[in-house]
């Protein structure tokens, strides 16, 4: 008998199996697939708070400014890389070189020191794939019109035959060159060459492109370097050899799949089992036995052979239509774990793709413990499973920017709740 | 005097072909047309080539006029067709009256039909149902609308004949009752250009009643819309048409890795009407569910539309024109000097893809009867595109994946070899930017700073890219610093890149569910942040 068994493997149902085997209890989670973190920037976004909180049946407005802010606080305080304190909205990179706002972001993300560069060195890692120097060059000159945007090549042996054949390097194995002992010896070579170049006359004879007479002159203050295909986070060595350079270096958000996301969920994982969590990776739920308005029981599939675990209490974080928590097809729309009924807009789309779509507000309603919950009869469902993250009805992400937070908030509430 | 002897208004397959069939003959002649290339009736079908079996029973004219450029095409735009063969197939429910009918009709027309055996066509088509009681095989293919009309533009131009994309013609000019001229308006920049020409030939298509309406004359066009279904994988290796009376969702049509099922039919108000419905899909999905099971249950794509122009006065059935299905496929040539006493000019309205170049080649006779040019047509019998070399063939598979490198000559033809120049140049231009239709990075570079080629979408229907299972989701992001490096020439890069994927989220709509709505999530999440960066939080 498991204290708690979580069904699904993402942000919001790691954390909160995290949360709650902190808490001492005994935590199994079930995981079909590997989740979405790899896809994500591993940026937070939290989105307009104060408006979202008072937003009809928004996930903020049953769980309360208080439960976001912990949420979110308590996230930090396992992965101190993410800095910033509650509300300071750090900037970060878009793949194509634009600054936006964000909720919290990995401190090698943080794009702040931008603000005051005069030249900004963006790296060019030969091959890196989905990165676009010249886009971004261009981007970074619109947003900051007073540092002039140099290029500045990168190539490594490790990769050399790959540029023979003309085939790209994906940002994902950069980064892991990159934590590599070789990688990191290479990198503090590289940051050190770059740094006397800098300093040194023949610093403009060695870049792509230069400014003008005049922008050269106004180059000799402070740099700033912009790293793609580099992450930091989660690697005191690396952090190191960044800390140690004389400029700051800022890292570029990536087109999916991301390095940054995948060490997260890397990070989760190994937290998660270092309290002792039980971790279960490919195997789906098939069946969910209940006792009234009690599930104690879910049998899964693993292996071809059925396995049941029983449980004082369950969390469902399978994700929404993406992550595959829900199915859709032209006849039915279902909860795929559970079978649990789900808000169903009555629109689905509309016509400006990246403007609200109203399918996307699909999923599970909740009572303000976060228990499945019938509007209708105004009943809770099951009152000892708890519903988080994305499987979660009347929120959007790509509208309201809030993913990371209703994630967080949300898993965090129902590991203290276990 | 005249800038040309003849525009021609409409770049649709017809346009084309009598742009092509008149340069051949050395009549000069320009074409306008108000979008891109093939970008209405003529890539908005299913893509099959016609073996006229389809047209057997109810309409022989039809029947006959296909078989014979069935195998005419086959032989000049062997690059635009696969010669997958087809196959029409009985169901229980169907009726065998019909059948009889239909195989009388084959042998009067000269349709080849060959019976096989349901066990052996089980074994050929193991997701066809296993409830079909007869089997015939008919010499139907399958045909690239967008290649086939670029192909027909390409070879008109090497005979000196000229088009211009995205002209609009405003009115046609007239000087006591004869055509001097056309006024038409570059969409682009907004400029008037004003076209001397002895002869105007209407080959608008669904828009030709609006171009005729210009002055006065009445057209009366049929828009019939039909809605066809992309499918996620090669369902059939062959096309499979249902041997019943021709109706909706009877048609799978497969082209290289996707299924095409068609088509729906309903009358329009205008050619614009063109988004697919929901309530269109589901009917589809019903009907083609027949042949087979399980329809649902593989992954569409897209659903998409197109609206065929049909003469209305063709039709001499009493309330043929509420069914659209009713009215003939069958071309009309309309001199209007004979209808409404205006000389010079002619329109061509009605038929069908397959018979696109029996169209051009009757209207190109008027013209150059009327001009009295005697030189006769050749378009039967010279290949549309030049031979591609040996060389150039082993080029390609040397630089490119084969399948790659197959796939961009045909889409190419002689242009690949400025392609290969640039994969040979930078090695890293081989790779490829849109992975589901395997373009690379050249190919796209090549396409977007063709003269010819003004957004996005130009570049998807001369590359493909943007059409496979990601909807552009990635190839979008991908082709935007070859944009960039064409300074000026396209639009601020986030309305352009807006504007492409709502279209693309056009065919999406209908057929959101499964893999293609998670692969929307996807999308939605990659450009929500490109695009639209926490506008919330500014």
């Amino acid at each position: 008998m498991w204290d708690g068994i979580i069904v699904g493997g993402g942000l919001a149902g790691l954390l909160a199996g995290i949360r709650a085997s902190e808490r001492g209890k005994r935590i199994l989670i079930i995981s079909e697939g590997v989740g979405s973190l790899t896809y994500s920037s591993g940026v937070m976004d939290f989105g307009d708070v104060e408006q979202l909180v008072n937003q009809e049946k928004h996930p903020y407005s049953l769980l309360g400014e208080r439960a976001v802010r912990s949420g979110i606080e308590y996230f930090q305080t396992l992965f101190p890389e993410y800095q910033e304190n509650w509300g300071a909205s750090p900037q970060v990179l878009t793949p194509l070189g634009t600054p936006r706002k964000a909720g919290i972001v990995p401190k090698g993300l943080n794009a702040g020191a931008l603000q005051d560069a005069q030249r900004i060195v963006l790296v060019v890692p030969e091959g890196l794939k989905d990165f676009f120097p010249e886009v971004i060059k261009s981007n970074l000159e619109r947003s900051y019109p007073r540092s002039i945007v140099v290029l500045y090549p990168l190539r490594i042996a490790k990769f050399e035959p790959w540029h023979e054949l003309g085939k790209s390097v994906a940002g994902m194995d950069y980064a892991k060159y990159w934590r590599s002992v070789q990688g990191i010896k290479l990198l503090n070579d590289f940051l050190d060459r770059l740094a006397q170049e800098m300093a040194s006359e023949f610093y403009e004879a060695n870049v792509i492109q230069g400014g003008s007479a005049i922008q050269r002159n106004a180059g000799n203050g402070k740099s700033v370097v912009v790293f793609p295909g580099l992450v930091t986070s989660f690697s005191k060595a690396l952090e190191k050899v960044i800390a140690e350079a004389p400029f700051p270096v800022v890292e570029l958000t990536a087109f999916p799949p991301s390095a940054s996301g995948h060490t997260l969920y890397e990070g989760l994982k190994r937290r998660f089992r270092g309290l002792g969590g039980e971790l279960l990776v490919g195997s789906g739920v098939k069946h969910v036995e209940r006792h009234g308005n009690r599930c104690h029981k879910v049998i899964i599939q693993s292996k071809g052979k059925d396995t049941a675990f029983t449980s004082h209490s369950f969390i469902l974080a399978t994700g929404g239509i993406f992550g595959g928590g829900i199915e859709v097809t032209p006849e039915v729309v279902w909860e795929r774990a559970f079978g649990l009924p789900l808000f169903i807009p009555t629109a689905w789309t509309s016509a400006e793709f990246l403007g609200e779509q109203p399918y996307a507000r699909i999923g599970l309603e909740v009572d303000g413990e976060l228990r499945p919950f019938d509007s209708q009869s105004n009943q809770v469902i099951l009152e000892n499973v708890r519903v988080v993250g994305r499987l979660l009805a009347h929120w959007d992400p790509w509208v309201e920017h809030c993913g990371g937070g209703v994630s967080l908030a949300s898993g965090w509430f129902a590991g203290e709740k276990i | 005097m005249s800038d040309y002897q003849v525009v021609i208004i409409g770049g649709g397959a017809t346009g084309v072909g009598i742009l092509r069939d008149l340069s051949m003959r050395g009549i000069s002649a320009l074409l306008l047309e108000q979008g891109d290339l093939a970008h209405g009736t003529s890539s908005r079908f299913h893509g099959l080539l016609h073996s006229g079996a389809r047209y057997a029973v109810k309409d022989p004219v039809s029947a006959t006029e296909c078989i014979a450029e069935n195998l005419i095409l086959k032989k000049i735009a062997a690059h635009c067709i696969s010669d997958t063969g087809g196959w029409f197939v009985q169901m229980q429910e169907d009726d065998s009256e019909f059948e009889e009918q239909w195989i009388q009709g084959c042998t009067q027309a000269r349709i080849p039909i060959r019976e096989i055996s349901p066990s052996e066509a089980y074994e050929k088509e193991p997701l066809m149902s296993k409830e079909v009681l007869r089997v015939f095989e008919v010499p139907d293919a399958t045909v690239d609308g967008f290649k086939l009309v670029w192909a027909n533009a390409k070879s008109a131009k090497r005979y000196g004949g000229d088009f211009k994309t995205y002209h609009y013609v405003e009115k046609l000019i007239l000087e006591d009752k004869r055509i001097i001229g056309v006024a038409a308006r570059n969409l682009l920049n907004g400029e008037e250009l004003i076209v001397r020409c002895e002869v105007v030939v209407n080959a608008a298509g669904a828009w030709a009643s609006q171009i005729a309406g210009s002055i006065g004359v009445s057209l009366d066009v049929i828009c019939d819309k039909g809605t066809l279904l992309a499918f996620n994988q090669r369902l059939f290796q062959r096309v499979i048409n249902r041997l019943h009376p021709p109706s909706d969702g009877d048609i799978f049509v497969p082209h290289e890795t996707i299924t095409i099922l068609g088509t729906t039919s309903e009358i329009v108000g205008t050619p614009q009407e063109n988004s697919p419905t929901e309530a269109e899909v589901k009917k589809l999905l019903a009907v083609g569910g027949t042949m087979l099971p399980n329809l649902q249950g593989h992954r569409i794509i897209r659903a998409f539309a197109g609206v065929r122009p049909l003469h209305r006065e063709d039709s001499e059935v009493p309330g043929a024109a509420e069914e659209g299905r009713e009215v003939s496929r069958t071309f009309v040539l309309i001199d209007h000097e004979l209808q409404d006493g205006v000389r010079g000019l002619i329109s061509i309205v009605g038929g069908k893809f397959t018979t696109y170049r029996l169209m051009a080649e009757k209207v190109s006779d008027w013209v150059a009867q009327e001009l009295g040019n005697t030189t006769p047509c050749r378009t039967a019998g010279e290949n549309l595109s030049p031979e591609i070399s040996e060389t150039t063939r082993k080029k390609a598979s040397h630089f490119l994946p084969s399948a790659a490198a197959e796939k961009m000559l045909e889409r190419l033809g002689e242009d690949a070899e400025d392609v290969l120049m640039k994969i040979q140049n930078d090695p890293r231009k081989g790779q490829m930017l849109c992975e589901c239709e395997m373009v690379s990075v050249a190919e796209v570079e090549k396409v977007a700073s063709d003269e010819n080629t003004h957004n996005l979408a130009d570049i998807r229907r001369k590359t493909r890219l943007g059409m496979g299972t990601c909807q552009g989701a990635f190839c979008t992001y991908r082709a935007l610093p070859l944009l960039w490096q064409e300074k000026g020439k396209y639009d601020p890069l986030r309305d352009e890149l807006k504007r492409f994927i709502n279209q693309r989220w056009k065919g999406i709509r209908p057929v959101l569910w499964g893999q293609q709505l998670r692969e929307t999530e996807l999308t939605r999440a990659i450009y929500a942040s490109i695009l639209e960066p926490n506008k919330n939080q500014e």
